[in-house]
């Protein structure tokens, strides 16, 4: 320790400048080896040419750059007016339509919990109906039923008959109404 | 002579010591990294293999084709951020 500050001390300016070269050309040297072990070691193990392809298949993978196409040489666009078959009552909907419809669809969102109402009271008073006639009232709950319910089911009234005539039940067999809800409370509770 | 060689050898010691070498060699190397050096060298070092052959190689003819030309590709500023740093350490410690 002594002997370090002694010959430190000793130190004129050009020389620190050179001892700092030294160390820097040191630590390049440095550098190169290890890139050197680093590819050898590579070679040796046969990974190093791994990442070479021929010029054909680069060429292949070439980025595209002309107007219309995507980097890949795709029509960007073509998806624009995709029709899309929804997954619940099997109708195809334009791309962009897709998202509200199938909110409504499968009773999402707002309106959600009148319309899930609305359908088990439906399956209770009507449990006697086929398979299409529920699809049926699929179609009928598209509609937003936050107004005019009424008028758009009597609107479809020749194809929503099991709906209608479950709407006159209410109002002519209130019990019943009442009784049906007393089982969506049992069942769901 | 022997005098200077010492004084060599403690700076050296110090910079191992202090774990500013490895700190050093550190960053030489992510710069080195960031400025496209290392794949200078080793698009470099394949047209060497390609030369001697595959099996051939040996690491002191990578060492030997690649250090001079891995001193001549090291970036101006790369350089000056390094000298700078060791100027630093020097003049810290030999004011000690």
């Amino acid at each position: 320790m002594k002997m370090e500050e002694v010959s430190m001390s000793s130190l004129d300016n050009s020389k620190l400048e050179g001892l700092a070269q030294d160390i820097l050309s040191d630590l390049v040297e440095d550098a190169c080896l290890g890139l050197c072990f680093e590819v050898h070691r590579a070679v040796k193990q046969g990974y190093f040419f791994l990442d070479d392809t021929d010029q054909e298949s680069m060429r292949d993978f070439e980025i595209v750059d002309q107007p219309g196409l995507d980097v890949f040489g795709q029509v960007y666009n073509q998806w624009k007016n995709k029709e899309c078959v929804c997954p619940n009552c099997s109708r195809s909907i334009a791309a962009s339509r897709f998202a509200p419809h199938l909110e409504k669809c499968l009773g999402m969102g707002r309106n959600s919990s009148r319309i899930a109402n609305r359908r088990i009271v439906t399956g209770n008073n009507t449990n006697n109906k086929s398979e299409s006639d529920q699809e049926d009232n699929d179609d009928v709950n598209d509609n937003d039923w936050s107004y005019g319910a009424e008028k758009k089911a009597k609107k479809r009234k020749s194809d929503k008959v099991c709906f209608f005539n479950y709407k006159k039940s209410v109002v002519e067999f209130p019990h019943l109404y009442i009784n049906s809800v007393l089982v969506y409370l049992f069942v769901h509770l | 002579m022997s005098k200077d060689s010492q004084m060599r050898a403690a700076i050296n010691q110090k910079l191992i010591e202090m774990g500013e070498r490895e700190r050093l060699k550190e960053l030489l190397r992510a710069k080195l990294v960031e400025c496209g050096w290392k794949d200078q060298l080793k698009a470099h070092c394949k047209d060497v293999i390609r030369e001697k052959g595959l099996e051939h190689v040996t690491v002191e003819d990578l060492v030997t084709e690649v250090t001079p030309k891995g001193r001549a590709l090291v970036p101006d500023s790369v350089k000056k951020e390094l000298l700078q740093r060791i100027r630093a350490f020097l003049a810290q410690h030999a004011t000690l």
